[in-house]
């Protein structure tokens, strides 16, 4: 961009740059082609990218009794539908699913009022509120984990979904970035809307939130990635609750049990569970970007 | 300026407040007030030991283990991660094209959920099936072991070099052999972190004005890395701090590599302090060592974001 730069330099630019990426995909070629081989092929280093696909017999199959006929497996085919058989894979998606949806919604429940208060109502108090949030922003939750968890225990909370979420329902960095957000609505708006007998609650859910889409859906992105991807909470937060485990969670487990045969099913679930947020990126990368950095900026 | 709304105010701040101290305030001392203590979950009271438990934060070995290995994560990850950021990001600025590309492909790791990546790296690190080993033995007896061998750099004694020895000997078992497992663990860090940084780097660059860099140019500073010293790098002073500060933060929270991979080990040489709340306060159930971590924890945290505002606030371009 600045300065001239010969054709030369310029290829040394890319192989440094090329070399770099290829250490960054390494791991994500790993996870999809053993994803897609069969466990002679991982083993033995062969078959290329995606396997040679040649059928292979299931022993634990013929262990049950079954003629071996019948028990011959595609290594792709296998490796994804025991993914979803060896573990219950479906639930924990859906675990996590409910869990990262829950925890943007409550966050946005407990945010938005409170942000509208703090930047367009006056009360006696605001700057102790404001003061109190600045405060809690140099408060990472994952720090204050275990004494969350001994109050959760206390009041008999471990192991169900509410442990998973309580503690991020309050989002201090949420407030403070819609209030941020909320400073720059001009008062006429809000002002006309109260005219028209809007009350203050109306004027949140129908004024405020509106305007402010673009900087919630980076903080939805923020808060889903940060949530889906997290693997210290829910580890804390459950014990021994299969039902209750997150994607993350499942797939620990997963590995743990594992004797050394089970690899590709492995990749498959480790596949499954960081696509969708990989494919999400890809389609939205700008806003991805956005999301993670802007809401970063503590 | 709006009209008072007084009573509706409290009711819109009322269920934030709450939860602002239940969940960040009120834990800060339950924490402190525990680590005091001996109590563990399932004990109906329990007994207040002093200082005992910080004093055994710095007497005892597991604990300086401990403290050693955060330590070291956190120096090795902070300056690399931060330097590759800083790096992609100039040479993704600076050339013409396929910009963009290697921008997406450097930010996947921060998308991807890292505990799901680490036993992927594991995977691939695995001393005898694993990728890394298998690609790096393919290169022995062959033009690459000259190569990378170093022989044909006067003085030096190839025999001795890592990869030949390695050829001879077996390459290293990443997770098992202290030697590298630190670096291993590090290196997995750096890789999920600096497309992270080299983001901010680049939105820090856009925000850098040409101006200044005609401006140096007339002044003499003609050479690439004198427009770096003088212009660039100043420029982006505040994205540094914020940058230093978050990853710093960051690394002292790894947490997910650790315990899917080495559980702190071998002995104790990737203990991390996260690992090591995790293992004694919720494995062991020893509450009042754990929360004396948790404390200890929290004050390096505290520290570094209020050294951060404190740049901030002073607005320092480093010149």
């Amino acid at each position: 961009m600045i300065g001239q730069s010969s054709p030369f330099r310029e290829s040394i630019k890319h192989a440094v740059l090329i070399l770099g990426a290829l250490i960054v995909i390494l791991p994500f070629y790993v996870m999809t082609s053993y994803s897609m081989k069969s466990q002679n092929e991982i083993v033995t280093n062969s078959g290329g990218f995606f396997g040679i696909q040649e059928q292979f017999v299931d022993e634990y199959c013929v262990k049950l009794g079954n003629p071996r006929k019948s028990c011959m497996e595609t290594p792709i085919i296998y490796n994804y539908v025991q993914a979803f058989k060896k573990a219950p894979l479906l639930r924990y998606l859906l675990n996590g699913v409910i869990i990262t949806a829950s925890i943007f919604l409550i966050q946005v429940i407990v945010a938005l009022p409170c942000a509208y208060a703090l930047s367009k109502l006056r009360f006696w108090g605001r700057d102790v509120v404001f003061g109190m949030v600045l405060f809690s922003l140099l408060i990472p939750v994952h720090a204050i984990a275990l004494p969350i968890y001994i109050m959760l225990s206390k009041v008999g909370l471990t192991n169900t979904y509410a442990s998973l979420i309580i503690p991020w329902t309050i989002s201090v960095f949420g407030i403070f970035l819609m209030r941020q957000f909320f400073m720059t609505v001009p008062d006429d708006l809000i002002d006309a809307a109260r005219m028209d007998g809007m009350s203050e609650f109306g004027v949140i859910w129908k004024v405020m939130l509106p305007t402010a889409i673009p900087a919630l859906l980076a903080f939805a992105i923020f808060s889903v990635v940060a949530h889906w991807n997290d693997y210290f909470w829910p580890r804390i937060a459950i014990t021994g609750a299969r039902d209750l485990y997150t994607p993350p969670l499942g797939m620990r487990d997963f590995k743990g049990d594992a004797d050394g045969s089970n690899w590709g099913p492995m990749m498959a679930t480790a596949t499954i569970i960081v696509t969708p947020l990989i494919v999400a990126f890809l389609l939205a990368q700008k806003r991805f970007i956005e999301g993670i950095t802007l809401t970063g900026m503590k | 300026m709006t009209t008072h709304h007084n009573a509706v105010s409290y009711w819109f701040v009322a269920p934030a407040v709450i939860l602002m101290v239940v969940i960040l305030v009120a834990p800060v001392f339950v924490a402190a007030v525990l680590s005091f203590t001996d109590y563990s979950l399932g004990n109906p009271g329990f007994n207040w030991v002093g200082v005992t438990n910080y004093a055994k934060l710095i007497g005892r070995s597991t604990y300086t283990k401990m403290l050693l290995a955060s330590a070291t994560y956190v120096i090795v990850v902070v300056p690399v991660s931060i330097g590759l950021g800083l790096g992609a990001a100039l040479l993704i600025n600076s050339v013409k094209r396929f910009g963009d590309v290697y921008k997406t492909i450097y930010f996947l790791p921060v998308m991807a959920a890292l505990l799901a990546m680490a036993i992927v790296w594991e995977f691939s690190l695995h001393p005898t099936i694993g990728l890394v080993n298998k690609t790096l033995a393919s290169g022995c007896g062959t033009w690459v072991q000259d190569l990378l061998g170093f022989g044909w750099v006067p003085w030096v004694d190839s025999d001795q070099s890592w990869f030949v020895k390695s050829c001879r000997d077996g390459f290293p078992l990443w997770f098992g052999d202290r030697t590298y497992t630190m670096g291993t663990i590090a290196f997995i860090g750096i890789w999920q972190a600096f497309g992270f940084n080299m983001v901010l780097y680049l939105a820090g660059l856009t925000s850098v004005p040409r101006e200044l860099y005609h401006a140096a140019e007339i002044d003499g500073a003609v050479a690439g890395w004198e427009r770096f010293r003088l212009v660039t790098w100043p420029m982006l002073g505040p994205t540094t701090v914020f940058v230093v500060t978050i990853t710093t933060i960051r690394s002292f929270q790894v947490f997910d590599t650790v315990e899917s991979i080495t559980q702190g080990g071998p002995s104790k040489s990737t203990y991390v302090m996260m690992y090591a709340i995790y293992e004694k306060g919720v494995k062991q159930n020893l509450i009042g060592m754990g929360s004396a971590i948790t404390i200890v924890f929290l004050a390096f945290v505290l520290f570094l974001t209020l050294a951060q505002r404190h740049l901030v606030e002073r607005k320092v371009h480093y010149a």
